[in-house]
């Protein structure tokens, strides 16, 4: 009798995940919607394919296990949000890695050198440093502006804030960044 | 509960309020666009001051480097089949039945599509070279009849003067009244 219910049981839970699975079939859908412009958007911010992926994977990942399984109201708005996020903290960590490296070797790549002033990779590499120190909410509208290359009002919605404020903080977001890349050069 | 929903149903604004609204959001609009044209860094007035202040020089320079880099990442490319790895590597985490679905098979193939706007520009120069040849071509038709007419005109003066000399005015004036010559 015992046997029995617990099959039954198994039969059930088998049953249950797989009207999930079916259900979230959403998923699929939003990859191929969102796909192209989340890996642009990853590949500008991370600017390595593997990372890209990890990215993405997890960023889907997330989207999967959303409160058990459900779907968000928004989900263009979470999938970017939690790429963005991703992205971030994987450059945080790589940023870290450098530092460490470079610590422990005692190689010190200098700012002001004229090899690095036109060297275009120092100053893509100097622009994500520089990045992953921003506040969040300036960081989230200059990644979704610049880099995923979204319209102000796609942006407005993404983040629940008005078109003016994104503005707002695009500009700020580009005044930190260029007074941050001047000290560093200094 | 009634009042509720009979709030709800209300509309907030009348109609000529909500058509004010709307010309507010346009205005607002165009209020951003006219802004950045009279405050961008190319307006007159700001190259003047950048031109004489070294502060500002500086400052213009770092937000200029800042767009440089900005515009390197943009414009660095990624390998094409980016999208497709991505896909497999995730549609291989997800869940058995949706990693059987038919939408996951097309998905662990798919390739960056252009944007519409890349596509359509394949069709821009060919569509250009025929609006050119139409415009060329009108143009001629057109100055090869007023070409003619001219022609035409000069040819009938000619005839008039030479009757006038023969036969007099009267009748050179007959022959081609003056209206039309």
């Amino acid at each position: 009798m015992l046997g029995k219910a617990i099959s039954y049981e198994t039969i059930w839970d088998f049953a249950g995940s797989e009207s999930i699975a079916k259900d979230q079939r959403w998923i699929l859908s939003a990859m191929q919607k969102s796909g192209q412009e989340l890996v642009n958007m990853l590949w500008r911010i991370l600017g390595n394919e593997q990372d890209v992926c990890d990215a993405y994977q997890d960023t889907f990942l997330q989207l999967a296990h959303y409160e058990g399984g459900k779907k968000p109201e928004h989900v263009k708005a979470y999938i970017f949000r939690t790429a963005n996020n991703v992205a971030i903290t994987i450059l945080r960590r790589k940023i870290a890695e450098r530092k460490r490296i470079s610590e422990s070797v005692n190689l010190r790549t200098e700012a002001n050198s004229p090899v690095n002033e036109i060297d275009l990779k120092y100053l893509q590499q100097n622009l994500r440093d520089c990045i992953a120190r921003l506040p969040e909410h300036l960081r989230d509208v200059i990644t979704l502006r610049d880099l995923a290359e979204l319209s102000y009002v796609q942006i407005s919605r993404i983040l629940g804030i008005s078109t003016g404020t994104a503005r707002v903080y695009r500009c700020k977001a580009i005044q930190l960044l260029a007074v941050w890349m001047a000290k560093e050069e200094e | 509960m009634k009042i509720l929903k009979t709030i709800s149903s209300m509309s907030l604004y009348s109609k000529s309020e909500k058509k004010n609204i709307s010309k507010c959001k346009h205005v607002r609009n165009r209020l951003y666009s006219v802004l950045e044209k009279h405050l961008s860094p190319d307006a007159s007035w700001m190259q003047k001051h950048i031109a004489g202040c070294p502060r500002c020089q500086k400052r213009f320079n770092a937000v200029n480097k800042v767009n440089l880099a900005l515009s390197c990442m943009k414009s660095q490319p990624h390998s094409l089949d980016l999208l497709k790895h991505a896909n497999i590597q995730t549609i291989g985490v997800l869940k058995h039945s949706l990693r059987e679905a038919p939408k996951a098979q097309k998905l662990r193939k798919i390739l960056p599509e252009p944007k519409l706007f890349e596509r359509m520009a394949k069709y821009f120069q060919p569509s250009a070279n025929l609006a050119v040849c139409i415009l060329v071509l009108v143009l001629m038709k057109m100055s090869v009849f007023s070409s003619m007419s001219k022609a035409q005109t000069q040819g009938q003066k000619a005839m008039k003067q030479y009757y006038t000399a023969r036969v007099g005015e009267d009748i050179a004036e007959d022959i081609f009244p003056s209206d039309i010559a």
